[in-house]
C-alpha cells in the first residue's frame, strides 16, 4: 500500500532543493549517534592515537561538505582567500550552524607564527562522553578537529589540527582547545598577498 | 547557443571528474580531447587568479584562438571550466551558478567520495539541459 | 483513534518544551559519516554494513529508552497498537522531529508498518551505482536496531526490518515491525 506522504517526494536528490538549514532534531539524537561513532571506532583500533585519527578522519569528511554548503548558503558564494577570513568563517559560521553558537574564542598563538586556537568551554562532543580513566588524554574533540581540518584543507589552507583539554582554574571541567598549525605554504602565501 | 562549448569539472587535486561537450556543433571525439587539453593547460592560470579574489566566478581567464576559457572556483577549490566561443557572460555565470547547486547536492551525498568521478546520469542530464538554456 | 491523538499531542508538547535541539544537518552529516565509514571498513559488503548498523542501533536503543521514558513521563502501553502510536508520534517525534505513519496492521495486531516520508538520516543520499547497493543496503538500518533495543528494555521482543526504501527507487520507505512476544520477568533484576 502506498502511504499518504506529508512531505513532497522527489524523483531524485538533485531535484530536491538545498533547504535553508533550519530543521532541528534533538541533541540526544546527536549524542547517541556520536557515542556509537566512538564505540564503533574503538573496536577498530589498538590504541588511543589511532582512535583519535579515525575520529578525525570521520570529522574531515563532514568538514569538506560543510565548507561547500555553508559558503554557498550562508556566505553568498564568497570564497575565503585569507587566513583570518577562513578562521573567522570556522569560528562563526561553521560553529553557529553545527553547534548553535559561535566558538568561545579565536586566538593567535603567542609562541609560533603559524598557530591559532579555537576554544570552547564545553565542546558539544565532550559533553556526554565520560572518558574512562584508562584512556588517558583521549579527546572526542578529535572529531571536531577533523571537521576544522576538512574545512581548512579543502579551502586551500592545509594545517595540522588537534584537540586538547586545557584545565581552567576554578572550573571543574577543562575547556577544549582546537589547535591549528598551518603549513608553511599557507604562511608564505599570506605574506605574499600582503 | 554556442557552437563550441566544452565543460569540465576539475577536482581540487587537478583531476577531471566530469566532462561534457555541450555546444551545438556535432561531436567529434578528437576535438573533445583537444578541448580538454586546452582546459587542463589553463589550470595554473586559474590557480593564481583564484587567490586574488573572493568571487567564485572568474570570468574569462584565458584565450585559445577564438575560444575563451571561463572558470568558476568553488569554496573547496573545485573548478568548473568552460571552453566556448560565445560571448554571453551573464549566461555563463548563471550556468555555473546552477551547476554549482547541483554539485553541492552531489557533494553532500555521504556515499560520494570527494574528488571521484561524478557518475550520476541525472547530473549529466541536468547539466546538458542547463547548457542548452544558458549557453 | 484516541491513543493516536493523545500520543501526537504528547509528542508535540515534549518536543516543544523538554527537548534540547541541534541543527538536523549535524546529525545528517554524522550519520552519513558512520555509514560511509562502515562501507569502507567492510569493503562494501552491504550485508555486513546492515548488520553493523543494526547492532549500533541496538546499543543506542537500550539507552535511548531511558531518555524516552524520562522525557515523555509515560506509563506502560496497554497493547501493541498503543505501542506503535507511541513509537511513531512520541518516540520519533522527540528525537528526530518526524512522525512516520503507522499502517498495514495484520488482523492479529502483531505486525504493523512504519512509513517514512521524511528521514533526516538520509538527506541527499544517493546509493552508489555499483549494481549491489540498490539491492542490498538498507541505509537507515540503525532504526531497526534502535526499536529492537528500546522495546526489549520494556519487555517486548520484536523484529524490525525495512521492506522498501525510496533510496532504492521504491515508492515509499517502509519498515515492518513484528511483535514476537512479551518478555515475562523470569528472575528478579540482577544488580551488575
Amino acid at each position: 500500500m502506498i502511504g499518504v506522504g506529508k512531505a513532497k517526494q522527489y524523483a531524485n536528490v538533485l531535484d530536491k532543493p538545498l533547504g535553508r538549514g533550519r530543521q532541528e532534531v534533538s541533541l540526544s539524537a546527536f549524542a547517541f549517534l556520536f557515542s556509537e561513532v566512538v564505540q564503533y571506532n574503538q573496536t577498530q583500533v589498538d590504541n588511543i592515537a589511532e582512535l583519535e585519527r579515525r575520529l578525525e578522519d570521520a570529522g574531515y569528511a563532514v568538514g569538506a561538505r560543510v565548507l561547500e554548503l555553508l559558503c554557498h548558503r550562508e556566505k553568498g558564494n564568497r570564497r575565503e582567500t585569507r587566513l583570518l577570513g577562513i578562521l573567522s568563517f570556522i569560528h562563526s559560521t561553521v560553529w553557529k550552524v553545527l553547534f548553535g553558537k559561535v566558538a568561545d574564542s579565536l586566538e593567535k598563538g603567542t609562541e609560533h607564527e603559524d598557530e591559532y586556537m579555537i576554544s570552547e568551554k564545553e565542546l558539544l562532543v565532550n559533553r556526554f562522553i565520560s572518558v574512562p580513566k584508562d584512556m588517558g588524554a583521549f579527546n572526542c574533540g578529535a572529531f571536531v578537529a577533523g571537521i576544522v581540518r576538512g574545512v581548512l584543507d579543502n579551502a586551500g589552507f592545509p594545517a595540522v589540527v588537534t584537540a586538547h583539554f586545557v584545565p581552567i582554574e576554578g572550573q571543574q571541567r577543562p575547556r577544549t582547545t582546537i589547535l591549528i598549525k598551518f603549513a608553511e605554504e599557507v604562511i608564505h602565501r599570506e605574506a605574499r598577498l600582503g | 547557443m554556442a557552437s563550441t562549448a566544452c565543460f569540465v569539472i576539475v577536482s581540487k587535486n587537478d583531476i577531471p571528474i566530469y566532462e561534457a561537450e555541450v555546444g551545438s556543433a556535432p561531436k567529434k571525439e578528437d576535438l573533445a580531447y583537444h578541448h580538454q587539453f586546452i582546459l587542463h593547460a589553463a589550470l595554473d592560470v586559474v590557480q593564481d587568479l583564484a587567490w586574488t579574489t573572493n568571487a567564485m566566478f572568474l570570468r574569462s581567464v584565458d584565450r585559445f584562438n577564438d575560444l575563451v576559457v571561463s572558470v568558476y572556483v568553488t569554496a573547496g577549490h573545485t573548478r568548473f571550466m568552460l571552453l566556448h566561443d560565445s560571448r554571453s557572460e551573464d549566461g555563463i555565470k548563471s550556468f555555473f551558478q546552477e551547476v554549482h547547486e547541483l554539485y553541492i547536492k552531489i557533494f553532500l551525498n555521504p556515499l560520494y567520495l570527494p574528488g571521484s568521478r561524478i557518475a550520476s546520469s541525472h547530473f549529466d542530464t541536468k547539466v546538458r539541459a542547463l547548457a542548452r538554456k544558458y549557453l | 483513534m484516541a491513543t493516536s491523538q493523545k500520543a501526537a499531542r504528547l509528542g508535540e508538547e515534549v518536543w516543544k518544551t523538554r527537548v534540547d535541539k541541534v541543527n538536523a544537518e549535524l546529525v545528517t552529516l554524522t550519520y552519513g559519516t558512520i555509514v560511509s565509514q562502515l562501507c569502507a571498513d567492510y569493503d562494501n559488503d552491504y550485508a555486513q554494513v546492515n548488520q553493523q548498523l543494526d547492532k549500533m542501533g541496538y546499543n543506542i536503543g537500550m539507552r535511548l529508552i531511558e531518555d524516552f521514558l524520562a522525557k515523555s513521563n509515560t506509563g506502560r502501553c496497554g497493547n501493541f497498537r498503543d505501542t506503535a502510536e507511541m513509537i511513531s508520534k512520541v518516540g520519533f517525534k522527540i528525537f528526530l522531529n518526524i512522525t512516520p505513519t503507522v499502517t498495514n496492521w495484520t488482523a492479529d495486531n502483531k505486525q504493523f508498518s512504519l512509513l517514512f516520508d521524511e528521514n533526516p538520516l538520509a538527506d541527499f543520499v544517493e546509493l552508489p551505482d555499483d549494481g549491489r547497493a540498490q539491492d542490498e543496503l538498507w541505509f537507515s538500518n540503525i532504526f531497526c536496531g534502535i526499536l529492537r533495543g528500546a522495546l526489549e528494555m520494556v519487555q517486548m521482543s520484536i523484529e524490525a526490518r525495512f521492506v522498501s526504501d525510496v533510496l532504492r527507487g521504491n515508492d515509499v520507505t517502509e519498515m515492518r515491525v513484528t511483535l514476537i512476544r512479551y518478555i515475562e520477568d523470569e528472575m528478579p533484576p540482577d544488580d551488575e
